[in-house]
């Protein structure tokens, strides 16, 4: 009977539809590749009240997480195509292919705006005999498999730093998995390993503090946060054809999602990513910010992902080469 | 209720699945990366499954030499056939969840099975049903945003509907 | 010290930090008392909504949450035998056979006083401790979590009922089921079998419902025509001399429940079955068996799991790293607030650290007000006719495991895992160390690797390094004591002891 009852409000509101179909017309659903407190998270979570406000509707977020962000993907890939499921994600598709980890990526959707990026740099337990990356690439030529970086797994950011960084100098070292670059943070700061490459904006505090040790800046340019810390390309001219280089956050819908959709939906968070508050919790995680949307937002992608899957693939970390996939080497 | 010093029906047959399934996990562990390296990602699978053989292996040779329980023969007082068809109810419920949508299926599937359950008035069964798929809606959509599968009732529209209604302002 | 008791007593005085904190301790104990809508869940929906608030009332809202969830998981474990959250599974074992006994209220009442007088040691060494208990926490290397998640296993002994070796299999039944999934650590797929669905592992929340939820509510099928038990709710506050009894085992397990909480990487769920574990270990004579309603096996997780509230805290203020998933969630939370989470917090912003202390303190306080009046509503719960209470216990298993994660698939492990936990009972195996096993698998196999990791491959340099580190001894020591204490060894070695003494 209920059911009836409400088939005939669904009718009724279907018959209405027209009157009524400007995007949107429904609570639109977020879904976070990352766990609750991640990074993304908190980004997602921040930058969304102010979009809301400019869409005029609600975004219902919810955190779908697992197999490396694969499973939000695959997820939101499966939805209808209609911008009432976003995708709230990292950088990590732009390597699901090379590393086995399924047939899609980025290019299957529409980047509504990449919202900021993080800067990548290396940082040691204080009281570690190095504090340069000259001097550390000395110790560790010295002193063959004894130092202990810390990783998270294949495709994640230390991997690719460390890849980054032996592409150039050979570093002879013991790489201890965590599963989260918080936890190996922890770690560096119980002395469980040596050597840790982070983003910024999380291990700034501990720097701050003199719990932690920043040895290099993996970017082309000095950066507020750490006036005094020598970006590596300075001494190291060679790694700048990498560089820029870090994690970026973004909102995607999916391919095929109707045009007016989409400009709205880019208008919305374009706007919200210049909103006063969210830019000051942004450079104070020590974030840079992106705000690409359309064909930049395209380039971006395309161009992380040539450096970094042939970067990894470069350093033996990759299962595929991404010459596989069409991906041209740069 | 377990009896560990007679044997019901059934729980041979039981133990003899684990050990089978035990074994056949072992297969799936040594697969992984075989004895690669002590941290190996198979490591830990190949040392847990190995119990798992070794423990269900005993258990199904103590159960087999227990004597049958000589006061329990039907197979009825092991499964009683509410159980079965409780367990098909749940089964169809989670299989229709998805197509048909959370608030119809959970307003059937309460109505039906309180009423064969405690054999009562059906529309005792209709309220405890309409009252409790209310309570369930209100807490977990309403407050908590968890969106049940909608299936072929358009929520999202009815609520902004509704919310619309309430701002006073057509969209 | 006076301007600390100033910000201590910033949300005492203001009533409308005050009401967001009663608010948020009432919203959490309904939070933790449904299983499938989590702490966790609620925190992070809060963040949004707390966007454009200040950090006050903000912070108010998620602490009176977290506090009153922890408690509130006891209420259905209690009630139903379905813990509503992970750190309640241990109040379950002995929590429900009180409520089969129709003293539900008595048991509500005793584990409310004690997840208060829990919540408050816990409150206590956060506030005077928290430099020296998280620069001990730091210390602990792979090996050390390696050897702590040992000893946890070890809890099967504790867990298994009838049979140890039943028990033993269901634990490892466990641990393996925590491994399905991508590897955390190489991406590898594990039990996958290729479907990506499996990726993500299987929800330890959802294995939680299916084996407690959906089970329990097969088995009781079979009284489908008893009549409800009556619950006798005249004695819902515990007497004076109850609460003196149990005090001495709720400050021991209160400790370890603020250490476990202190570590960041364990938590609430860990530490109150260690709790349940070190009851049945010094309690040498209990009035009622344990596993029979013995209310030593109530007082000493809930006493715990309350105490970790306070400990998770304590990384997270100290040193800003997250001791559970809540706190990571507030880390966030402060972040988006203006607030640098980190060391510097306590030299920077000595208020916050304060401020935190007083509205813990409040939220507990609430939870002991609110734990001891809605108890007989609660209780009426249970005295609903099987016919209803069990069809609602299904589709509340569903909901619940649905929204974990918003995926069918979820739903079907719930199911799955609930009709073999059906058989698995029958069959007398007990679920309790399938839990057990699955919460500490990924914490076992992780730290052991990285153990074997950072020692190059060389099982001689591991236990060098156990040997030589005085922590990591202990903890082996323990782990060899108590592994040798359950197993036919230990009545060997005695044996052999007064043999070769007489």
């Amino acid at each position: 009977m209920k059911t009836r009852v409400l088939g005939a409000v669904a009718a009724l509101l279907m018959a209405a539809a027209p009157a009524i179909a400007e995007y949107p017309e429904k609570a639109i659903q977020g879904i976070i590749q990352w766990g609750a407190g991640g990074s993304t998270d908190v980004v997602m979570r921040s930058i969304t009240p102010h979009a809301e406000k400019l869409l005029g509707g609600s975004v219902v977020m919810q955190n779908m997480t697992g197999g490396v962000g694969a499973i939000a993907l695959k997820y939101v890939g499966a939805q209808a195509a209609d911008g009432y499921t976003l995708l709230m994600g990292a950088e990590n598709p732009q390597l699901y292919k090379v590393m086995g980890l399924g047939d899609s990526d980025y290019s299957d959707f529409i980047p509504i705006n990449l919202i900021a990026r993080g800067v990548p740099l290396l940082v040691a337990r204080p009281d570690a005999p190095y504090n340069s990356f000259a001097e550390l690439v000395a110790y560790v030529t010295a002193h063959p498999n004894e130092v202990k970086f810390g990783s998270t797994g294949p495709g994640g950011l230390p991997s690719v730093i460390t890849a980054m960084l032996t592409s150039e100098v050979a570093l002879p070292v013991i790489a201890v998995p965590y599963d989260g670059d918080g936890p190996a943070l922890t770690a560096l700061q119980g002395g469980a390993i040596d050597v840790m490459p982070a983003v910024l904006g999380l291990a700034i505090e501990g720097i701050r503090a003199g719990r932690l040790k920043a040895i290099a800046l993996v970017d082309t340019t000095p950066n507020a946060a750490l006036p005094g810390l020598a970006p590596i390309a300075e001494a190291y001219p060679a790694y700048a054809k990498y560089l820029p280089w870090g994690p970026f956050f973004g909102v995607f819908v999916k391919n095929g999602t109707p045009d007016a959709v989409v400009a709205k939906l880019q208008a919305a968070f374009g706007e919200a990513t210049q909103n006063p508050e969210f830019m000051a919790m942004i450079e104070g995680r020590g974030f840079s910010m992106l705000n690409l949307s359309g064909d930049d937002a395209r380039a971006f992608l395309t161009n992380w992902q040539k450096t970094t899957a042939w970067l990894v693939f470069d350093a033996g970390a990759a299962k595929f080469s991404p010459a596989d996939f069409g991906i041209e080497r740069p | 209720m377990h009896d560990k010093t007679r044997r019901l029906p059934g729980e041979a047959a039981f133990s003899l699945a684990l050990v089978v399934l035990s074994l056949w996990l072992t297969t799936v562990a040594f697969e992984i990366s075989g004895f690669e390296a002590l941290s190996a990602p198979g490591s830990f699978p190949m040392a847990v499954t190995a119990v798992m053989v070794i423990t269900s292996g005993l258990i199904f040779w103590r159960t087999a030499r227990l004597p049958a329980a000589g006061h329990i023969r039907d197979w009825r007082e092991i499964l009683p056939l509410r159980v079965v068809g409780m367990t098909v109810m749940i089964g169809l419920y989670a299989a229709a969840l998805q197509p048909v949508g959370f608030v119809p299926t959970s307003f059937l599937f309460l109505t039906v099975s309180i009423w064969m359950l405690g054999r009562t008035s059906p529309f005792y069964a209709l309220g405890i049903s309409a009252l409790s798929v209310a309570g369930i809606y209100i807490v977990f959509r309403l407050i908590f945003t968890v969106l049940m599968p909608e299936g072929v009732v358009p929520e999202r529209e009815i609520i902004a509907w509704v919310q619309s209604l309430f701002a006073g302002a057509p969209k | 010290m006076m301007e600390s008791l100033q910000y201590f007593l910033i949300s005492w005085l203001d009533p409308q930090l005050l009401g967001l904190i009663a608010l948020g301790t009432f919203a959490g104990i309904y939070v933790g008392a449904i299983p499938g809508l989590s702490v966790t869940m609620a925190a992070s929906i809060l963040i949004s909504f707390t966007f454009t608030w200040d950090i006050y009332p903000a912070l108010s809202l998620i602490v009176g949450i977290y506090m009153g969830g922890v408690y509130g998981g006891s209420r259905t474990a209690i009630l139903l035998n379905i813990p509503g959250a992970p750190s309640a599974i241990a109040t379950a074992l002995d929590g429900y056979p009180l409520a089969q006994k129709g003293e539900a209220g008595e048991a509500i009442g005793l584990s409310t006083v004690m997840s208060f007088f829990g919540g408050a040691v816990g409150i206590a060494v956060l506030a005077i401790a928290a430099p020296t208990v998280s620069e001990f926490a730091l210390r602990f290397q792979p090996r050390d979590y390696m050897l702590l998640a040992i000893l946890g296993i070890l809890l099967v002994g504790s867990l298994s009922g009838e049979s140890l070796m039943k028990g033993v299999f269901a634990g490892a039944l466990g641990l393996l089921i925590g491994a399905v999934g991508l590897d955390p650590l190489t991406a590898q797929e594990r039990f996958t079998f290729g479907i990506i669905d499996l990726w993500g592992g299987i929800s330890f929340i959802a294995v939680m419902i299916g084996l407690f939820g959906i089970s329990e509510a097969l088995m009781q099928l079979h009284h489908i025509d008893k009549l409800a038990i009556k619950q006798a709710i005249s004695r819902i506050i515990p007497s004076w001399r109850a609460v003196r009894k149990f005090l001495p085992l709720s400050l021991q397990t209160s400790a370890i429940g603020v250490f476990i909480g202190a570590l960041p990487g364990t938590g609430g769920d860990i530490a109150a079955l260690m709790a349940y574990d070190h009851a049945k270990r010094v309690t040498k004579d209990p009035e009622v068996p344990f596993g029979h309603g013995a209310r030593e096996g109530l007082v000493a997780p809930e006493a715990a799991n309350n105490a970790a509230v306070g400990g998770a805290f304590i990384p997270m203020i100290t040193l800003g790293i997250p001791g559970d998933a809540v706190t990571a969630i507030i880390i966030g939370a402060m972040f988006i607030h203006g607030l640098n989470p980190g060391p510097m917090l306590m030299i920077d912003r000595p208020e916050m650290f304060w401020f935190i202390v007083g509205a813990l303190v409040a939220a507990n306080v609430f939870m002991l007000i609110f734990g001891l009046t809605g108890i007989r509503l609660f209780v009426k719960i249970v005295e609903l006719p099987r016919p209803v209470l069990i069809p609602l216990i299904l589709l509340l298993s569903i909901v619940g495991a649905y929204a974990v994660s918003n995926r069918l698939m979820d739903v079907y492990w719930a199911l799955g895992f609930g009709v073999f936990g059906y058989f698995l009972k029958l069959y007398g195996y007990q679920v309790g160390p399938v839990i057990l096993g699955v919460i500490l698998s990924r914490l076992i196999d992780e730290n052991w690797r990285r153990a074997i990791i950072s020692d190059r491959e060389d099982l001689g340099g591991l236990l060098w390094g156990t040997l030589s580190s005085p922590l990591s001894a202990v903890l082996l020591a323990s782990v060899i004591l108590i592994f040798v204490s359950q197993t036919p060894l230990w009545g060997m070695a005695g044996r052999g002891w007064r043999r070769l003494r007489g």
